[in-house]
């Protein structure tokens, strides 16, 4: 057993994890946070997709002992302050969001991309949920949803 | 889940290198891209040593005319450094290629050596910068050519016991270079054909061309008896279909014939011809 410490969604989290231990695992099971899942362990599928110093990374193939310092986010940061993130807004309104199993990863991963970049192109979009997969919606939804997200975080002057 | 094994992760390079010569049974992690997908089947280590961090191991430097790569930088960062854009456009572009956006963030150009893949994509781009591994343990320093440092697929000659240190490789300026790759998927699927090439011309001549492929043989390969073919050749079609025949006659020298190749030859054909007209 070893303790990390490390910004979970905005606030310091100190917990003690196994040495073999994954980072999915470890926020499931220890911090209860539920919105990463675990679809294939192997990472082919992004459903365990966390942002670790903003950038996704998959935290079934991420040792726990390897958020030790960092800043992880999970889906329940977009909505920390106590409102849906216009991503999100855009998910609903856009019938991106089916049986929703992809949906946090997916969120993360366009939230990253609107981090770096305030005007995706389509390329852009495409790419950067290329590693998530989506069973129900046939990404059109996604990808309209992420475009029209972006418009609107710019009027806003949000990220 | 994963099968036991103790973790440690090194702050320096001196921190790992002792650990990788007094703990037992030690595997080095970086980005864990290869190495958590094994442990997960089944492989098993006794320590996991965390290379990741360790400042010595990142960045790209350059000195005497060679560059120097940190075995810890990711694809990602290797896509979009300039001094690989601008002295080894193959290897950024077959990093940006690379798995997708969350391997590039986590995977490392160490890790893709280490786990020595007939279709790891920053190999072929390597191989045509005549990359030399240094590679450190507590006790000795070595340099070895990349050629020499990969024996079979999956398997190097790198010591459990030894670090790659870095990646030095020569800059390649006022070439025509490039990666084409072709996979199942854009995303995901292991490479299945990779060419890297840089081609050196001058008043209708090759004056340099080299080539290396991926995923066609048990190890990427450079294809130097067509490099010499090419060498001073005139460029025209007939030099551009031998080039092409001595390329696919090596490979079946190589690996026998595949019923894959009756796929893959043709494709290989394709990107070739595309590549030595450019
Ligand atoms: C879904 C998926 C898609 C992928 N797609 C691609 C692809 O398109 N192209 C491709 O080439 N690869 C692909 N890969 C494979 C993998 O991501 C790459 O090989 C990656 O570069 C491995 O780097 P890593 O840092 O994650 O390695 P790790 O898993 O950490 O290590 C791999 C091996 O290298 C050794 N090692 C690491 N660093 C060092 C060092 N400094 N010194 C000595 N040994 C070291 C380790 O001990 C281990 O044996 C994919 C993997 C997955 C899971
Ligand atoms: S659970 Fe599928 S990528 Fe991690
Ligand atoms: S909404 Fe069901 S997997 Fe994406």
């Amino acid at each position: 057993m070893k303790t990390i410490r490390f910004l979970l969604n905005g606030k310091e989290a100190s917990i003690e994890v196994e040495d073999n231990e994954t980072l999915l695992c470890a926020l499931r099971e220890r911090l209860g946070i539920t919105s990463v899942k675990e679809g294939c362990g192997i990472g082919e599928c992004g459903t365990c997709t966390v942002l670790v110093d903003d950038e996704p990374h998959y935290s079934c193939l991420t040792l726990a002992s390897k958020a030790n310092g960092r800043d992880i986010k999970t889906v329940e940061y977009l909505s920390s302050s106590g409102v849906l993130h216009p991503l999100q807004e855009a998910f609903i309104r856009s019938g991106a969001v089916q049986c929703g199993y992809c949906t946090p990863a997916m969120l993360l991963s366009a939230y990253s991309l609107l981090l770096r970049n305030a005007n995706p192109d389509a390329h852009d979009i495409k790419e950067a949920i290329s590693g998530n997969l989506c069973r129900c919606t046939g990404y059109i939804q996604i990808e309209e949803a992420i475009k029209n997200a972006a418009e609107i975080c710019k009027c806003n002057g949000q990220d | 889940m994963l099968p036991k094994f103790a973790s440690v992760t090194a702050r320096t390079k001196d921190e790992a290198l002792s650990w990788l010569s007094s703990l037992e049974n030690p595997k080095i992690i970086a980005g864990g891209t290869d190495l958590m997908v094994k442990m997960r089947a089944g492989k098993h280590y006794s320590h996991i040593i965390d290379v990741a961090g360790i400042p010595e191991l990142l960045g790209v430097t350059e000195k005497d005319g060679r560059m120097s790569i940190g075995p810890a930088m990711t694809h990602a960062r290797l896509s979009t450094e300039a001094s690989i854009v601008r002295n080894a456009r193959s290897l950024a572009l077959a990093c940006g290629l690379v798995g997708s956006p969350q391997i590039r963030n986590m995977g490392t150009i160490g890790g893709n050596l280490g786990n020595a893949s007939p279709a790891a994509d920053s190999i072929p781009p390597l191989l045509i910068h005549d990359a030399v591994l240094t590679l450190e343990s507590r006790d000795a320093r070595r340099k070895v050519p990349l050629e020499e440092a990969i024996v079979a697929p999956y398997v190097t000659s790198i010591d459990v016991k030894e670090l790659i240190d870095s990646i030095e490789i020569s800059p390649l300026r006022g070439y025509r270079e490039g990666y084409r790759r072709v996979a199942k998927r854009a995303t995901w699927a292991i490479s299945r054909l990779g060419v890297a090439f840089a081609i050196r011309e001058e008043n209708g001549r090759f004056l340099d061309a080299r080539l290396a492929i991926g995923s066609c043989t048990p190890m990427p390969f450079r294809a130097k008896k067509v490099e010499d073919l090419l060498k001073g050749a005139p460029k025209n079609e007939a030099t551009i279909s031998e080039a092409i025949r001595m390329a696919l006659e090596e490979i079946k020298l190589i690996s026998g014939i595949r019923p894959s190749y009756a796929y893959k030859l043709p494709v290989l054909q394709g990107i070739l011809e595309e590549v030595l007209r450019g």
